[in-house]
């Protein structure tokens, strides 16, 4: 028998170690209530009468414990994968891991928060199943990747993004890439109709729910986290020196039958560097780009509460450094380098106004400065480009410290060297604000029927951009030395002497605007054993932006669900809403879905008990996509302004009006059907754990272009809802967790396969079948099939071949002549590779170590089961600078061994990627990369000073090592296909981070 | 208290809710849009938006300057080569390539129909605005406005008729989606010609005369109906659609039959041709421009029939003008051939083969100074090396100003082309020039006569003579021949109808260079494989230090024209697969 005002103490841990943070309660006294700290120790005084604690943490089953003395026992938390009463995201509200019947994966953001990126979904790649991405560019503040859920299968190049649901409200991809992960509680994807149907219209390509941090009740705790770090580039591109390009630049000419560029004398020249401003040897990536630049992140966070106020609020500063180097001096003073600024707060507030009313007030703010060099934002690209820069096209400095320009330069004639343009020429900012509020109530109306509430919120959130430039629009002057008279020359053309002035530019960017207005009545009530629950939502979303129409969303979504016992559970969830893209507005989008928590069974809860959990689960359901390219009313037809015409013998110009594209007042959304199966399951008290999941969908209804009509009609057709897409795939998780004294470990695979067949695209039938697109993935790329090189002029003269290029020549790259036409032309190209994007299977091996209070993460993921083909500055010979690839090149005596055909300088050749695309050049790729490693070390409380309770001290990195396979191109495994592969590099980050709580 | 706030807090976000959710702050159509009754406005007696869609189907008019990828279409025949250092669409042609069923460099099938279609929604709307007003001639604004559209309606054809023969004719009605009603057939070549034959001749007296008032210059007149009927008709007799089968072409199969050209070959349509042509001699309100070179310059000349009013600039100078020179600098984009510049005539009028310099002959041609004694169309036409230019002399000897010889782009033969520019010979730097791409002007009439009269007569009557004389005088062709003649002019004497149809294709050679003549005409000469087979020259000017210049041939271009069903082009690929009942050329 205990009496009031006992005083407990205890430690509460899980099986990898002491949990800080975790909610000690006492039962029914909800305003008595404390925190573990960093050792996972507490202190309560009871003043109740039930002598029972309830313990919450996140990521936890929530656990009642009956007191029986004043010293508790280390109590062991359930983690997260036997937390059955584990809360999961759904649309518009939550439901338990066990009475969830859709499917939903879970990262909590503790695990991603030391990744030293910027952009949030960076991070998500190999964590999630069924999440995909490629991060195109490393640019500071543009760094975010493309991701879809599940793959892709609308053939509408819009049509594939994922809804973005940050705390109920539709964020942008750019505003996700901008929430400091700090903020961030958890990120869940929601994947099967049966979490997606409730959003309707909007659903159709998974949702991706961002759930922001909140307090909790208990003292004020204090975070302090920094971080500082080094970028370098992932892979550097390296390109053959002056002597080698020369050499070869006189070897191709002589192929194309035109006179030499270069005299022995010249080579020798650029062998041994004796004239360095007359023959130059320059390697212009080193000139402009330095081997590491620096980034930094600080951020502060607060939290805590009592039982009628909560609150969290952070705030954090990142700086993201860019890697050129600093051209600033004597003549210019401005920062034209790469970075990225941005500052961010949030504070979160829970207030409770009665019993039965939450206030909920939040309100986040972020701003970002990016900025970017005017002389040339793509710089990488013009170091790829033979014809605006070569290894002698001119030297760094003149003697006498004057810049100098490239004579040769094709496109912008005598172009002034990189690093002049650089040094003068001034940069461009983007300046974002960002600025959201919401405001929710959640009203319990219990007193009209037990487990009823509502609750209504009213959200703003705003995106403000500006450009901002301090620049000079005329090149800098340059001169040509001619270092045998010792005399320079000004750059022909127009003359000039000195810098022209700066000029300040200021112009607006984008002015986002969204509203949403949204009310639920929620529902949840046990009858015995019987569970009824329901949910009612009015949903109301405009979003506008500068001259764009503003695009208006109302929605009214319905959950109703049974459950009996917890072991058999059927969910309807239905969205009806509309959108003022099309003449009919609303559509009905219903789905189904049903589980079986196995493990609830007497059979196995008796029989087998290694069995913790297993639940069978199947959704079926419609959701739909309203995603219309150029924002247009598909459904009426309009005039456009159109070209202008003179008439006069003194000029008039004359506007005028054209007839725009066709209406199609049928047009409406597209549909997706969906089917999903899953199994969750684990066993041995949490040591195994297995998901996996099946998927059959069929997106039918795509709007797309009419693509068998013909040009006799002449004018533009409006886009139908035509397509249809199959897309299918299986995923999963599969984790192992053992324990070897101390040493708890643990291994997880995350799998994402997926395959997309497009069956029907409104294409009329080729002269081929190998011609059709229809049966094939979405972005299937088509190409010649390459067989060889052609080994002589009597091999050119029996072979098919090409008319109307470049003569060919031996050693010319040699394709199949599929149709035997004797001829190769479009007729010979056929399926090729695979999609650029997504992969047919991304997978994610996370592995994690922990040893008192030491742990390491580590993750490895790769991608397999995509293709990769580069344009011409990347690859083609004179058009990108030549690279050691070009060594191995066709000669008559390296015919047998070359990897590469013969050089030439004429573009658009046979051997030209861009005109010839084929499987010489696309490559299958694949590659595995460690994406990320953390070690984490965390003091011993007893050795902080000053009433810090808590210190980590980590080391973390992200990609660290890239394994590819493919050495035709020296490029990132993740730039865009097509693309020149000139982006900003990817970055690898080593960053090291202290946090410190109070 | 806290209650009390709580509660109050509740009900605004209730109110804002309900007050939201019912409030419209959207207007529900897009009415920054252009509706159909906008531009057909059934009130406006002055149809200012029904008159912008007519604005609409003139923008459809090729615009020839540089108009193929920044090439002069006829840098794809003999008579020139792009200076670009890459693989342009021209020399594509020049190889063999350029276009097939699948690309066409100058792929014009979907943009005529759809100048087409712009023209049948005018004339199907129109009605609908009570225009009021007439032009000069009495006929009411709107009847003019209609045979506009009739012509250009015309015009988009006989594009696509110069490049596929027969094509699908649409009618008057504007087609609706439902691909039925797009699955026209191919119409034979004789009905095209007579579709825009009568489309001319309806439209001829609804509209403007000619000289058309200042205010209205660029607008369709009856001078235009006339020329473009007297081309079409020209084109029609010529050997590539008027043969009995035995010019070589690929024979086609039955269905073919009739729609790369007549079945049959008659004489007659010679004469047609020629009285096409004369009609508009006599209609008399047209005569060459004194100065070639002003033709081509100058805002109303008597002698533009139609063109495309380009406004003032230094566009043509910038693109085509000698690199090195100027500000901004020339980019020499043209390559004149040797074949070119060794078509123009000695200031004799004849050929520089037959009219050596000598003593008795000091007018001559010089090979050791082969611009002198030249036709002025030479000099109005080609930058050589020492041509006066931007008060300076024009340099294409080997490392000259204009020859560089490093990687940019620059002539590859030694000339450049002059034709079309302002008279910047003596200026410092280029100015403000009117540039017009002429559609018709009147040396071209008469050179359609020429040539129509003389395959129609057995021998070339004094008429024909006389037609060439008129052009070589404003050519400023010496008149006294030595021997002397009948004519002078550089003209012998009774040539039989081939000496003739020789002097009078080099003279349309010469006379209508770079004006997207000469690319169809080597076609329905059916020349092309004879002037496209073997290697294009230029020149390789070499200068010694004490300044002499010497000229060497050098061999600038490998052409090829490829098999003779490259005479007519493809019907794409894309609309075959689309439109069963589209037949393709024969041989493709």
């Amino acid at each position: 028998m205990l009496f009031a005002q006992q005083r407990v103490t205890g430690t509460i841990r899980d099986s990898q170690g002491p949990i800080p943070g975790a909610t000690v309660t006492e039962k029914n006294v909800p305003n008595n209530a404390t925190g573990t700290n960093s050792d996972g120790k507490f202190t309560i005084v009871l003043r109740g009468k039930s002598n029972v604690l309830v313990i919450k943490s996140i990521g936890y089953r929530t656990q009642e414990i009956r007191v029986t003395g004043d010293v508790l026992s280390d109590t062991y938390l359930q983690s997260e994968s036997k937390g059955l009463d584990e809360v999961v995201v759904q649309g518009f509200s939550n439901k338990t891991k066990i009475t969830s019947t859709g499917s939903v994966s879970t990262i909590s953001a503790e695990k991603i928060r030391n990744i030293p990126t910027s952009s949030v979904q960076n991070t998500l790649q190999g964590r999630l199943p069924g999440f995909t991405s490629q991060q195109r560019s490393g640019q500071p503040g543009k760094d975010a990747s493309d991701f879809q859920i599940r793959g892709i299968s609308s053939l509408n190049s819009n049509g594939n993004k994922p809804l973005i649901i940050v705390d109920d409200i539709e964020y942008t991809y750019e505003q996700l890439s901008q929430i400091n992960v700090n903020e961030i509680e958890s990120i869940s994807l929601l994947k099967d109709a049966a979490t997606t149907a409730i959003y309707g219209i909007k659903g159709a390509n998974g949702v991706l729910v961002v759930q922001t941090r909140r307090g909790e009740v208990g003292k004020p705790t204090v975070n302090f986290r920094i971080e500082g770090g080094v970028q370098n580039p992932v892979k550097t591109p390296k390109f053959l020196n002056a002597y080698q390009t020369a050499l070869l630049r006189n070897e191709a000419l002589k192929n194309d039958g035109l006179q030499p560029d270069f005299t022995q004398a010249d080579l020798d020249l650029f062998q041994n560097g004796s004239d360095p401003y007359g023959h130059p040897d320059v390697n212009w990536y080193d000139v402009v780009f330095k081997p590491a630049s620096l980034q930094a992140n600080t951020n502060i966070d607060i939290s805590g509460g009592t039982p009628n106020v909560k609150y969290f609020i952070s705030a954090g500063a990142l700086t993201q450094n860019g890697s050129v180097r600093d051209f600033s001096g004597p003549q210019s003073e401005v920062n034209s380098n790469f970075f990225y600024h941005k500052y961010n707060f949030r504070t979160n507030l829970d207030l409770k106004a009665t019993k039965t009313l939450d206030l909920r007030i939040d309100l986040t703010g972020r701003f970002g400065d990016i900025n970017a060099p005017k002389a040339n934002s793509g710089l990488l690209g013009e170091i790829y480009q033979y014809n605006r820069i070569s290894p002698y096209a001119a030297p760094i400095i003149n003697p006498n410290g004057s810049y100098s320009y490239n004579p040769k330069s094709i496109g912008a004639d005598n172009l002034p060297t990189i690093n002049s343009r650089l040094a003068t020429q001034g940069y461009n900012r983007e300046r974002s604000t960002d600025f959201n509020i919401l405001v929710q109530g959640t009203q319990k109306l219990d007193f009209l029927t037990q487990g009823l509430s509502f609750n209504g919120k009213v959200a703003y959130a705003s995106t403000t951009k500006l450009e901002r430039g301090l620049q000079r629009f005329d090149d800098p002057p340059v001169y040509r030395y001619n270092p045998t008279t010792d005399t320079y020359a000004m750059r022909p053309g127009t003359p000039r002497y000195v810098l022209s002035p700066l000029s300040l530019i200021a112009r607006p960017g984008s002015t986002y605007k969204s509203v949403t207005v949204q009310g639920i009545l929620n529902y949840n009530r046990d009858f015995g054993n019987h569970n009824i629950n329901g949910l009612a939502v009015f949903n109301q979303n405009t979003t506008s932006d500068l001259a764009i129409l503003p695009a208006n969303y109302r929605g009214y979504s319905f959950r109703v669900g049974y459950g009996y016992k917890r072991k058999y559970l059927i969910d309807f969830n239905s969205a009806y809403n509309g959108t003022d893209r099309f003449l009919k507005h609303y559509g009905y989008f219903p789905a189904v879905s049903a589980a079986w928590n196995i493990s609830e069974e007497n059979f196995i809860k008796d029989k087998a008990k290694f069995i913790d959990f297993i639940k069978l689960r199947a959704s079926y359901g419609l959701v739909g996509s309203d995603v219309v390219d150029g924002n247009k009313y598909l459904y009426i037809q309009q005039y456009d302004q159109s070209s202008s015409y003179n008439f006069g013998v003194s000029p008039v110009k004359y506007s005028g009006f054209s007839e725009g594209t066709l209406g199609n007042p049928d047009v409406t959304w597209e549909k997706y059907k969906e089917l999903n199966i899953g199994l969750e399951s684990n066993f041995l008290k949490g040591k195994f754990a297995l998901t996996v999941e099946y998927y059959r969908n069929i997106r039918d209804d795509q709007l797309i272009n009419r693509n068998s009509v013909s040009a006799i009609l002449g004018v533009g057709l409006p886009k139908d809802n035509l397509g249809s897409v199959l897309n299918q795939g299986v995923e999963g998780t599969f984790n192992y967790r053992p324990k070897i004294g101390n040493l708890l470990m643990d291994f997880g695979l995350v799998f994402t396969y997926n395959k997309n067949k497009v069956l029907f695209k409104d294409e009329p039938f080729p002269d081929y079948p190998y011609l059709l697109e229809t049966g094939k993935p979405i972005g299937q790329p088509f190409g010649y099939t390459w067989i060889g090189y052609y080994k002589d002029q009597a091999d050119i003269a029996n072979s098919a071949k090409p008319l109307g290029t470049v003569p060919i020549q031996p050693g010319d790259l040699k394709y199949a002549d599929l149709n035997n036409d004797g001829v190769i032309n479009d007729k010979d190209k056929s399926a090729i590779g695979k999609p650029n994007f997504p992969p047919n299977l991304t997978l994610g091996l996370p592995i994690n170590f922990t040893y008192k209070n030491f742990s390491v993460n580590i993750l490895f993921q790769g991608q397999l089961g995509y293709s990769l083909i580069l344009g011409s500055n990347a690859i083609e010979p004179f058009q990108t600078q030549l690279q050691d690839i070009h060594l191995q090149r066709w000669t008559p005596a390296t015919a047998e061994t070359a990897k590469f055909p013969r050089l030439s300088t004429l573009n658009n050749s046979v051997n030209s990627p861009s005109a010839f695309p084929s499987d010489f050049y696309l490559v299958d790729a694949k590659y595995i990369r460690l994406k990320t490693v953390e070690l984490h070390y965390q003091l011993p409380s007893k050795w902080l000073p000053f009433g810090i309770n808590k210190l980590n001290a980590y080391v973390s990195s992200y990609n660290l090592a890239t394994w590819t396979n493919y050495s035709l191109y020296q490029q990132d495994p993740e730039v865009a296909s097509g693309s020149q592969g000139d982006s900003y590099l990817n970055q690898r980050v080593i960053n090291l981070g202290v946090q410190i709580g109070f | 208290m806290k209650r009390y706030i709580g509660k109050l807090l509740f009900f605004t976000v209730t109110a804002l809710l309900v007050l939201n959710g019912c409030k419209r702050s959207y207007e529900l159509e897009p009415l920054e849009r252009l509706s159909d009754d906008y531009v057909w406005d059934t009130k406006d007696s002055l149809g200012t938006n029904a008159e912008k869609f007519l604005v609409n189907i003139y923008s459809n008019l090729p615009n020839g300057f540089n108009r193929v990828s920044n090439d002069y279409l006829d840098a794809a025949t003999d008579d020139a080569v792009s200076s670009a250092v890459t693989l342009v669409p021209v020399t594509n042609v020049q190889l063999g390539g350029g276009y097939d069923i699948f690309d066409n460099f100058d792929g014009t099938w979907a943009a005529n129909y759809k100048a087409i279609r712009a023209a049948n929604t005018f004339l199907n709307n129109i009605e609908k605005v009570p225009v009021k007003g007439t032009i000069p001639t009495g006929v009411p604004l709107r009847k003019a406005w209609r045979a506009e559209a009739r012509f250009l309606r015309a015009f988009f054809y006989f594009e696509l008729v110069k490049r596929y023969a027969g094509v699908p004719l649409v009618g008057n009605s504007v087609k609706d989606i439902t691909s039925e009603d797009v699955l026209i057939p191919r119409n034979t070549f004789s009905d095209c010609v007579e579709y825009i034959v009568g489309e001319c001749d309806k439209a001829a007296d609804s509209l403007r005369t000619d000289p058309v008032d200042d205010g209205n210059f660029g607008r369709i007149t009856k001078g235009a109906a006339l020329a473009l009927k007297a081309r079409v008709l020209l084109y029609a007799a010529s050997p590539l659609y008027n043969h009995n089968g035995d010019v070589g072409l690929p024979g086609g199969a039955a269905a073919q039959k009739g729609l790369s050209g007549y079945t049959d070959y008659s004489k007659d349509r010679w004469k047609r041709a020629s009285d096409a042509a004369k009609a508009l001699v006599t209609y008399g309100r047209f005569s060459l421009e004194a100065k070639f070179k002003d033709a081509f310059i100058k805002q109303n000349s008597p002698e533009v029939i139609l063109s495309r009013n380009g406004g003032a600039g230094s566009s043509i100078e910038v693109t085509n003008g000698p690199i090195g020179l100027g500000n901004p600098t020339g980019n020499g984009r043209t390559s004149p051939t040797q074949e070119f510049v060794d078509a123009f005539l000695t200031i004799n009028g004849k050929p520089i083969s037959e009219d050596p310099i000598s003593i008795a002959n000091p007018t001559g041609y010089d090979v050791n100074n082969p611009y002198l004694n030249r036709d002025k169309r030479f000099d109005a036409s080609i930058f050589y090396n020492g041509k006066q230019w931007l008060n300076t002399q024009v340099q294409t000897f080997e490392g000259g100003v204009s020859k560089p010889g490093t990687g940019v782009q620059q002539t590859k033969t030694g000339y450049y082309l002059r034709k079309f520019m302002g008279d910047y010979e003596t200026a410092g730097n280029y100015g403000s020039t009117y540039h017009n791409f002429n559609y018709f002007r009147y040396a071209e009439v008469l050179l359609n006569f020429a040539e129509a009269e003389n395959e129609y007569l057995d021998a070339p009557s004094a008429e024909v003579y006389n037609t060439i004389v008129q052009i070589r005088k404003r050519a400023e062709i010496i008149q006294n021949s030595t021997p002397a003649t009948t004519y002078g002019y550089g003209l012998k004497d009774n040539m039989t109808k081939d000496e003739m149809r020789t002097v009078i294709r080099n003279e349309r050679r010469i006379e209508l260079a770079f004006e997207e003549h000469h690319f169809w005409d080597i076609r329905r000469w059916l020349t092309a494989k004879q002037v496209l087979t073997g290697t294009l020259h230029g020149k390789k000017i070499l200068r010694a230090n004490s300044g002499l210049v010497s000229y060497e041939t050098r061999d600038v271009q490998q052409v090829s024209f490829g098999n003779a069903n490259r005479y007519l082009f493809p019907i794409p690929n894309s609309e075959m697969i689309r439109n069963g009942n589209l037949v393709q050329n024969p041989g493709w």
